[in-house]
């Protein structure tokens, strides 16, 4: 048991500051904060910028970073002598093979992505300047709680997390609540493909500290939190300058990210800012009536925050018409074999071909494109016209997702395309509960068997295994952590004969 | 008006507060479960439980899901079959099996997963996964973990922190190494660590056992009696094997005083019992030398000795200290024999300070 009064929050901190997790140090730590020795070892081993410490280069594993030869680049880094481990994603997809140091700093010789050129008529508009007038807030300040609400549900604007969540609804949740509330920005991008928000943090980080403190004054929020991926130091700097540069009556306070994708999960993101290992939280109760420390809290994705600011300055009716079929623009992250892989701002529901044009077109023969990120799995080419928004993707038994795109071309062959995907859920489970626990190591299994011995006898039980993951595990990453072998398997067949 | 919930097409009234679970149980209508503990706050982490909720998309876990009126829950379908069945043989792939090819029983508080797959069955027969967890060197004498037979449901750790308050053990490591350790994986009697073996009693799977009872079945029949350690009064079940106490275990929770729990005395220090040193008759010291006698002699000796005392230097030279096994009444005749017995008020009981 904790020591009464003791702060569990402050151990993340105390773990980073003694360098991670070394012997002694959880004694140490425990000492220092009152939490027990037993539970900071629990945490520090958890998180793998905390338990292995030492480390001097990360090479990323993502879907991208292999398409461009991660396997070689970490094969490389291991044969020069240098303390190296194997990551999930780092975001870094339109430069890749990515890698980090032992700062975490990228060491990557390929510029960042592209972005459309400034477009004052988009919301976000990526290319723009960034300006620090913060004239929305006064308006929305001006409108009052209760018109910016109305505003935001006639903008039909959907939480750009992956879930596709009203956003209007939470809003009117948290403000219900009883006070004291939180706002939560979700920085933790880690869905492989995905690097979005990253561009939204170094590009315009005073447009998303507009939208942060729009919502923030329309829930009655008194204080906002950024949780940002460890791995995304540039950001967080860049975000802290804007800060300083912002003076906003808000209290605005950084959390840093210890590596562990499943923090994205909302409420595996709140057990990680209360200092626990990041396993999410039965729902309900929803965040929204008992998020951070039990209080009503308001989570959304950075790019969601992004999208307010042009909401309550040019209406919601505006914001709607913006989008085909679903309301609103996107950031679309495309990479893989496209010719300017980045970060496009288009109306949502483009389809594949009109988001590949504007990236520069395609490279070499496309035969697969993961349209969400690791959880949405593989589709053919066949779904090219399909529109890129979250129900024609749900059809589909895929999904939108981060709307991390990647496209693959002809000469890769899907069950390795569907292996990387099962590396990286078996790497970041929680562990929590037995369905996706077992079952990601489960299906890593077959995908590697089957690569080993061409017998797709090792590939019986996958859509069985996939059945009882998606029936009974806790939260959305074991309900689809097999989509990467499943979708493979469903739509390339002769992969896998 | 009492609220009303319907399970299994059954109306039964419950009492707020109360989960699906609680009241499935309590109709009679068995739910499987094995991170489910009474005492404890539900995690709804095995997923053994899961049901039918109308009007939720996905099957919610019973051991966490609060009975609501007007609710109306299915506990058995095919559904539901299926799902239990196959977490079953997932959770089979990635455990310690026996001969026969089921998760193993090591005693202690025998292994429901193993129940379970007996009486359930299994659905897609899935080869055994290698096991990866850390294991730990611990060299304390009681408490044994087996990381390859625990279903990390964590209720072991949830125990140690809710009802013992000493949190010595933690979930560690991450995905699928997940398991059961402590600060930097050093042995329990480096750690918080109190031995009172909650963890054992708690465990679903006998992943954690008793030691030195390690392998050895349970008694069918355990002889129910009180703990003689100290006034407390414990329940416990004293198990028997060849004639020898194997184990002890605790009667279930909110049966007795002691609602399920033990101390490290009252569980495991029954080595005495059966100890050759054990003394079985009074002894008095005869030219030095201890030598067996009967309790009239004992008794008479003593009485001669401490009246001799008071006859020579007064009763206050005397003094009297009972033990802490003692209870409220032994105690009270202790002080009687002080007081009134021999005129002193020199008298003391171990646990009174
Ligand atoms: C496994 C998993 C990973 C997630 N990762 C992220 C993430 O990296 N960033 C994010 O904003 N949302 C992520 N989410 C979604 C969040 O749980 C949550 O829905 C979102 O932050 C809410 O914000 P929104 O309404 O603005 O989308 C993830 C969800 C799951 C199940
Ligand atoms: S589904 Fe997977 S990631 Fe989610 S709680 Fe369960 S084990 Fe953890
Ligand atoms: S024996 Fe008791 S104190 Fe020790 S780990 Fe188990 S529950 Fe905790
Ligand atoms: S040791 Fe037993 S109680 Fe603890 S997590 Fe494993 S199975 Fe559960
Ligand atoms: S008993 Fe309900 S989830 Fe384990």
């Amino acid at each position: 048991m904790k020591k009464a009064n003791a702060d569990r929050s402050a151990i993340m901190e105390a773990l980073e500051h003694a360098g991670g997790n070394r012997p002694g140090v959880a004694r140490a730590v425990g000492d220092q904060t009152g939490i027990p020795e037993a539970d900071v070892h629990g945490v520090a081993t958890f998180y793998t910028l905390l338990a292995k410490p030492d480390v001097q280069v990360r090479v990323c594993q993502g879907l991208s970073c292999q398409l461009e030869g991660a396997a070689r680049l970490l094969e490389d880094a291991r044969l020069s002598g240098a303390r190296v481990e194997a990551v999930s994603c780092l975001g870094q997809c339109d430069r890749a093979p990515a890698a980090l140091d032992e700062h975490l700093e990228p060491v990557l010789t390929a510029p960042r992505g592209g972005v459309l050129p400034a477009d004052p008529s988009l919301p976000i508009d990526l290319g723009g300047p960034d300006t620090s007038a913060y004239s929305a807030l006064a308006r929305a300040m001006a409108m009052g709680p209760d018109a910016v609400i109305a505003a935001i549900r006639e903008s039909g604007l959907q939480g750009r997390g992956g879930a596709g969540f009203p956003a209007h609804v939470k809003w009117s949740g948290v403000r219900a609540g009883e006070g004291p509330r939180h706002l939560v920005v979700n920085a933790d991008e880690g869905e492989p493909g995905t690097f979005k928000d990253r561009e939204v943090m170094l590009r315009r980080p005073h447009k998303l500290l507009e939208g942060i403190a729009i919502a923030a004054h329309t829930v009655g929020a008194d204080t906002a939190w950024i949780y940002i991926r460890g791995e995304f130091q540039p950001c967080r700097r860049a975000l802290e300058r804007a800060l300083v540069e912002a003076k906003l009556d808000l209290d605005v306070r950084f959390v840093d990210g210890h590596g562990a994708y499943i923090c994205g999960e909302e409420t595996a993101l709140l057990e990680a800012m209360e200092g626990r290992r990041g396993m999410p939280r039965l729902k309900p109760p929803f965040p929204t009536v008992q998020g951070l420390f039990g209080r009503p809290t308001l989570i959304h994705n950075v790019e969601t925050l992004a999208c307010v600011p042009s909401i309550v300055e040019r209406g919601g009716a505006w914001f709607a018409g913006l989008g085909r079929g679903e309301p609103g623009t996107k950031l679309y992250c495309i990479s893989g074999h496209v010719q300017r892989p980045g970060v496009y701002e288009l109306p949502l529901g483009v389809t594949l071909d009109e988001l590949v044009e504007v990236a520069g077109g395609y490279v070499g023969t496309p035969k697969a494109f993961s349209p969400g990120g690791a959880s949405s799995g593989f589709l053919p080419m066949a779904h090219r016209d399909v529109p890129l928004a979250f129900k024609p993707l749900a059809a589909l038994g895929s999904m939108l997702g981060s709307a991390g795109v990647v496209v693959l071309d002809d000469t890769v062959d899907m069950a390795d395309a569907a292996r990387w995907g099962q590396v990286f859920f078996e790497d970041e489970t929680c562990g929590q509960c037995a369905p996706c626990r077992i079952g990601c190591s489960l299906q890593r299994r077959a995908v590697e068997d089957y690569r080993a011995h061409r017998d797709p006898a090792h590939l019986a039980n996958v859509e069985a295994v996939h059945h009882e993951m998606d029936e009974g595990s806790i939260c959305g990453l074991g309900m689809t952590a097999s989509m990467p072998l499943l979708s493979a398997m469903r739509h390339f067949p002769e992969d896998f004969a | 008006m009492t609220p009303k919930i319907t399970i299994d097409g059954q109306i039964v009234p419950f009492e707020p507060g109360e989960t699906v679970l609680d009241v499935a149980s309590r109709l009679g209508h068995a739910i499987p479960s094995l991170c489910h503990e009474p005492r404890l706050k539900p995690t709804g982490a095995c997923r053994m439980c899961l049901v039918e909720v109308q009007g939720q998309r996905r099957l919610q876990p019973s051991c966490a899901w609060k009975a609501e009126d007007g609710a109306v829950v299915t506990t058995r379908n095919d559904r539901i079959d299926t799902h239990r069945r196959t977490l079953l043989s997932m959770y089979v792939a990635d455990h310690a099996l026996d001969a026969d090819g089921l998760p193993v029983d090591q005693g202690g508080t025998g292994n429901r997963l193993r129940t379970h797959v007996k009486d359930l069955g299994t659905g897609p027969a899935l080869e055994p996964l290698t096991a990866v967890r850390r294991d730990r060197d611990d060299s304390n004498p009681y408490v044994h973990f087996d990381p390859a037979s625990c279903v990390v449901c964590g209720a072991c750790v949830r125990y140690c922190d809710e009802v013992e308050a000493v949190s010595a053990i933690s979930l560690i490591d991450r995905g699928r190494r997940t398991t059961i350790g402590t600060a930097d994986q050093q042995g329990l009697l480096d750690s918080s660590c109190e031995l009172c073996g909650g963890c054992i009693a708690v465990c679903p799977t006998g992943a954690m056992t008793e030691k030195p009872a390690l392998g050895v079945p349970r008694d069918p029949e355990p002889t129910r009696t009180t703990c003689n350690f100290c006034g407390v009064g414990c329940q416990v079940d004293i198990h028997v094997r060849d004639g020898r106490i194997s184990r002890v275990t605790s009667p279930p929770p909110g049966t007795t005083v002691n609602d399920g729990n033990l101390c490290v005395k009252g569980r495991f220090a029954m080595e005495f019992v059966h100890h050759p040193e054990r003394l079985t008759s009074p002894m008095i010291r005869v030219d030095g030398e201890l030598v067996p006698t009967t309790w009239d002699v004992a008794l008479q000796t003593a009485a001669r000795g401490l009246l001799g005392v008071k006859q020579r230097h007064g009763a206050d030279a005397l003094g009297f200290v009972s033990s802490s096994r003692c209870t409220g009444e032994e105690n009270y005749l202790m002080q009687k024999l002080a007081r009134a017995a021999f005129g002193t008020n020199n008298c003391h009981q171990c646990a009174a300070t």
